[in-house]
This record gives C-alpha cells, sequence and structure tokens, in this order.
C-alpha cells in the first residue's frame, strides 16, 4: 500500500509538471475551449443585452438591447434597456424607443453631445430614470431603467 | 559544521547546478524569444536579454545555494512591480488615466485578474455568466486565458500560487522583508481564518448584487492597478478605502510583522487555493525524527501556516504557500519539500528538484512579459 501511494504521487507530481509545461504553449487553444463553456459569457447587466432591434438611419445606426432583468435565481422586479448609436452621430440625438416591440413608443429621448445633457421622456410606467448616459469609443450609450409590468 | 552539512543536503556543486538549470535556461530561451532572437530592436533584444537571464540566474543560485526563499522572492516581488508598471503604463497610454471611466465597464473593457474568481462562482453556477465588465476572450487581460491559467495552477501547485503564481503578493511579501526583526511578534493564529470570512462575504454580495464586491470595494490592489473615476462621494469612498487597505493591510502591518498580511487576513483567492492544497501533487512536509523543535519555522512563516501543533503533529497546515522560508530556517533539514504519497524524510532532494522546477517555470514564463515590457520602458528612457 505504501509503494502504491508513493507511485500514485510521484506519478501525480509528474503529470503536475507535463501540465506546466504544456499550459504556456497551448494557452491559447485552451482559453478558446474554455470561452466555449456553457457560463462563458458577460453577464448582461454588463454587456447590456443582446441586440434586438437595428435602426439604420443614413450613416448612423440604433442598437436597442433587450431588456435586462436578470438575477441570481428569477428575473428582478427592475432592470434596464440599453441603447447604443453608432457611426457619425449628430450633435443632438433625438429618438423615440419602442423597447418592448409592441409597436407603441415607451420613451423619447434626447442627447446634446456637446455637453452630455440627456432628456428623457417617459411615455409608460414601466418607465423610470437614466441610469446611464455616456460617450463610448463607438458613440453614445445610454441605459434607461425600467420596471417590470 | 553540522549546520553546513545539514543544508548541504541541497546545495548542490557548480556544474551540477547549470546542469539542473539547462532545462529551465531552454524553456525560458524558447518563450521569451520565440526560438528566434531578434535584434533589430536594441531595446527589446536587451530586455528580453535581461529577462531571460535574470529568471535563469536566480533559478541556478536556488540549486548551488541550496535556498529557495530568497531567490523566488526576488522574482515575485519584480513580478509585482513590473505587472503594475505594465498595468498603469498600458492605461496611461489608452485612458490617460489609472482610473476606468463608465464608458470603459459599459464596453467591457477592463482587464480580469484572479481575485475576481470566487465572486463568479455563484452566479456562474445559477446564471451562466460572468458578472465582470471585461472580455471573455481578446483583449487585454481576458476572462478566459486567466481563468484557465489559475485553474491548472492552482490545481499543480495549490495554495503555492500564492507564492509562485499570484501578480499581486509580491508587494506584501517584499514589504514584509524590509525590517530585519519584526515590531509586532504577537499575533493570534486565528486571523488566518479570516479570508474564509471574506470569502463568504464576497461570495454572497456578490451573488446578489451581482457586483464583483471584492473588486469594487475592498481590494488593496487597486491602489496599483486600476480603479474607479472619483466622481462621486460613492467612488471617492472606495478610493480612500484602496489606499487605506494598500497602506495598512500591505505596506504597514507587513513592515511591522515580516508577514504577508494582505494574503493572510484579506485575500479570498488564497482561501481557496488553501482548498487545493488538499489535491496538490506537491507539499511540505515535517521529518518529525530530524526536527528537534526549534521552531525558526513557525516565527519564519509568514502566512501564520505552521504553529508549534503542527510541528508535534508533523503536519504543515492547509494554509502553507510553498514559499520555502521554512525550509532555509531550518538547520536540521528536517522541513522540506515533497511529494503526496512519499513519506517525510524521504526522496528530499528529487521532491525539491521536482517542485522547484514546475513552480519556478510557471512564475518564469508567466512573469516574463510584464517584466521584459518593464525592462523595455526603462530602456526606452535610456536609448
Amino acid at each position: 500500500m505504501k509503494k502504491v501511494k508513493i507511485i500514485a504521487g510521484i506519478t501525480w507530481a509528474f503529470s503536475g509538471l507535463i501540465l506546466i509545461i504544456i499550459l504556456f504553449p497551448g494557452l491559447n487553444s485552451f482559453s478558446v475551449s474554455a470561452s466555449k463553456l456553457p457560463f462563458m459569457k458577460i453577464n448582461p447587466r454588463y454587456s447590456g443585452g443582446e441586440i434586438a432591434k437595428q435602426i439604420i438611419v443614413d450613416k448612423c445606426t440604433l442598437d436597442i438591447r433587450k431588456p435586462v432583468f436578470n438575477g441570481l435565481f428569477k428575473e428582478r422586479k427592475t432592470g434596464f434597456v440599453q441603447m447604443d448609436w453608432r457611426g457619425s452621430l449628430p450633435g443632438l440625438i433625438n429618438d423615440s424607443i419602442d423597447y418592448d416591440q409592441d409597436g407603441k413608443k415607451d420613451f423619447s429621448i434626447s442627447v446634446d453631445r456637446n455637453n452630455s445633457k440627456t432628456i428623457l421622456k417617459p411615455f409608460s410606467n414601466k418607465v423610470g430614470e437614466i441610469n446611464i448616459s455616456t460617450a463610448t469609443s463607438y458613440g453614445w450609450a445610454v441605459r434607461v431603467a425600467l420596471v417590470k409590468p | 559544521m553540522v549546520n553546513e552539512l545539514k543544508i548541504g543536503e541541497t546545495r548542490k556543486s557548480f556544474g551540477k547546478s547549470l546542469l539542473y538549470t539547462l532545462p529551465m535556461f531552454l524553456i525560458t530561451f524558447m518563450f521569451m524569444t520565440g526560438g528566434r532572437p531578434n535584434f533589430a530592436d536594441m531595446p527589446s533584444a536587451l530586455a528580453v536579454l535581461i529577462a531571460f537571464l535574470l529568471v535563469n540566474v536566480l533559478y541556478f543560485f536556488m540549486h548551488f545555494t541550496g535556498k529557495t526563499d530568497r531567490y523566488r522572492a526576488i522574482l515575485f516581488i519584480i513580478f509585482a512591480l513590473s505587472l503594475s508598471y505594465t498595468l498603469i503604463h498600458n492605461m496611461l497610454e489608452v485612458r490617460n488615466s489609472m482610473s476606468f471611466s463608465r464608458s470603459d465597464v459599459l464596453e467591457c473593457k477592463i482587464p480580469f485578474c484572479h481575485l475576481v474568481i470566487p465572486m463568479m462562482i455563484l452566479p456562474a453556477a445559477f446564471t451562466k455568466s460572468i458578472i465582470f465588465p471585461g472580455s471573455i476572450l481578446g483583449g487585454f487581460g481576458p476572462v478566459s486565458e486567466m481563468i484557465v491559467l489559475w485553474v491548472i495552477a492552482t490545481i499543480v501547485l495549490g495554495r503555492g500560487f500564492c507564492s509562485w503564481g499570484c501578480f499581486y503578493g509580491g508587494w506584501d511579501d517584499g514589504f514584509s522583508r524590509l525590517r530585519k526583526k519584526p515590531l509586532v511578534k504577537k499575533i493570534d493564529g486565528l486571523w488566518k481564518w479570516m479570508p474564509f470570512a471574506v470569502l463568504i462575504m464576497v461570495m454572497l454580495t456578490a451573488a446578489l448584487s451581482f457586483m464583483p464586491t471584492y473588486c469594487s470595494w475592498i481590494c488593496p490592489f487597486k491602489a496599483v492597478t486600476e480603479f474607479e473615476k472619483v466622481t462621486s462621494i460613492e467612488s471617492a469612498t472606495k478610493a480612500g478605502i484602496f489606499l487605506s487597505l494598500f497602506g495598512g493591510l500591505v505596506v504597514v502591518l507587513p513592515a511591522m510583522t515580516k508577514k504577508r498580511t494582505q494574503c493572510s487576513f484579506l485575500c479570498p483567492l488564497g482561501a481557496i487555493n488553501s482548498l487545493s492544497n488538499k489535491i496538490t501533487p506537491f507539499t511540505v512536509k515535517i521529518d518529525k525524527s530530524a526536527c528537534n523543535e526549534c521552531y525558526k519555522c513557525v516565527d519564519t512563516c509568514p502566512l501564520f501556516a505552521i504553529s508549534r501543533d503542527d510541528i508535534k503533529s508533523g503536519k504543515v497546515s492547509t494554509f502553507c504557500s510553498k514559499c520555502g522560508k521554512c525550509v532555509d530556517a531550518c538547520s536540521k533539514n528536517a522541513i522540506h519539500y515533497g511529494i503526496r504519497g512519499v513519506p517525510a524524510g524521504t526522496l528530499k532532494n528529487f521532491s525539491r528538484n521536482l517542485f522547484l522546477f514546475v513552480s519556478f517555470l510557471f512564475m518564469a514564463i508567466f512573469s516574463a512579459g510584464s517584466i521584459i515590457a518593464s525592462f523595455h520602458g526603462l530602456l526606452k528612457l535610456i536609448f
């Protein structure tokens, strides 16, 4: 039994040696494989959620993302919806948004990019206030708080 | 004379030490140069050469002198300093600031570090997603790469990751070496359980808030990496906490106690790594037949991993980070690197050689990028 333990221990130690030797040359392919694991995606609370609708006007694109309400066990009562404006944007952004795709506008938003002033006009009681309104490397992003109906 | 003979058990001749360094020499050469040294850009070539020589000279001296900790610590501290330098330099170039803005968070551009791992476990299990504003693949510090590195290193080294792989540990390790003798000698060993309390707290709060709470509120190393832009009372409070904890747990307390207090009392990943010590192939063993119970190892351990009771029972606790400080301090060679399943007191040299190769190789390659980048940055100032 003692000999078995010793052989098993040394085998385990040499396996460790091999693991470390192949770790760095194989890091890229290991990382790609790891990225395919089911939990390897950024939570929508950080990524902003999937794009639900894309509106293209001239050289400007508006991405309206899916509303995010996710919680640990079940959906939360409060969440947000993120809009991203990309491309060559006008100085004053003005858009009416139907975030839940029910054919009715839920709020209008106006962003003055020169002074970052953002005005939100809610058309429904599901819409809360502005969480974030900021310039990004691709244009502008706004997150509007939502309450689950 | 007796002491010299005992230390001599791990010390090797010049030629034998060179022979033992040869595999490290070849592997680090391949990794640092890609097999083709580039002499076209002088600062780059010099930076690679300095980093290459540094790791191999340190590894050579580990064999030649029979001492582990002091040479490990040199590379470990340089790793911590160079990582901070590289990260800050990178951020100043990209963002013109050490702080990140809301748009950086919104665009998921924050580098992922191993300290986030404890907080992502519960949300990953229940929501199948990572609660961190980083990128999964590509970019600077992607999530998948750091997870692969940490998982493999932790399986192989256990809590040894905290002394051979963590790019923050060198900060408090360095400050714990400033004084020759500690100003504060008596610290209750019960404090070493504190990281488990922190671990439970940050896991629960992160799961409930969907926020990496340790990173957002209490990580002392935000002070030497990156932090949220101070734009409100909340962000100012956070910055204050980061600086206070860095000053207290990473600078002042280690300098006063000669212990790695941040790693011992706060780090939640250290708690997880302690658990992985149960499966790792490499351990630190106590040869009771050789031990004269001088307790130098107990006093010298920077992580409160050995107590007098541990010496009597002949087992080092699960908190051990295999830094080698106790091994170097033991004049009887009674405490030594070992392999799981192999009885204490046997195969001492074989176990040490194998462990040093594995752990040092990991640190040398993991740290190479940031050390080369730091030397390159410094050399560019000269050339």
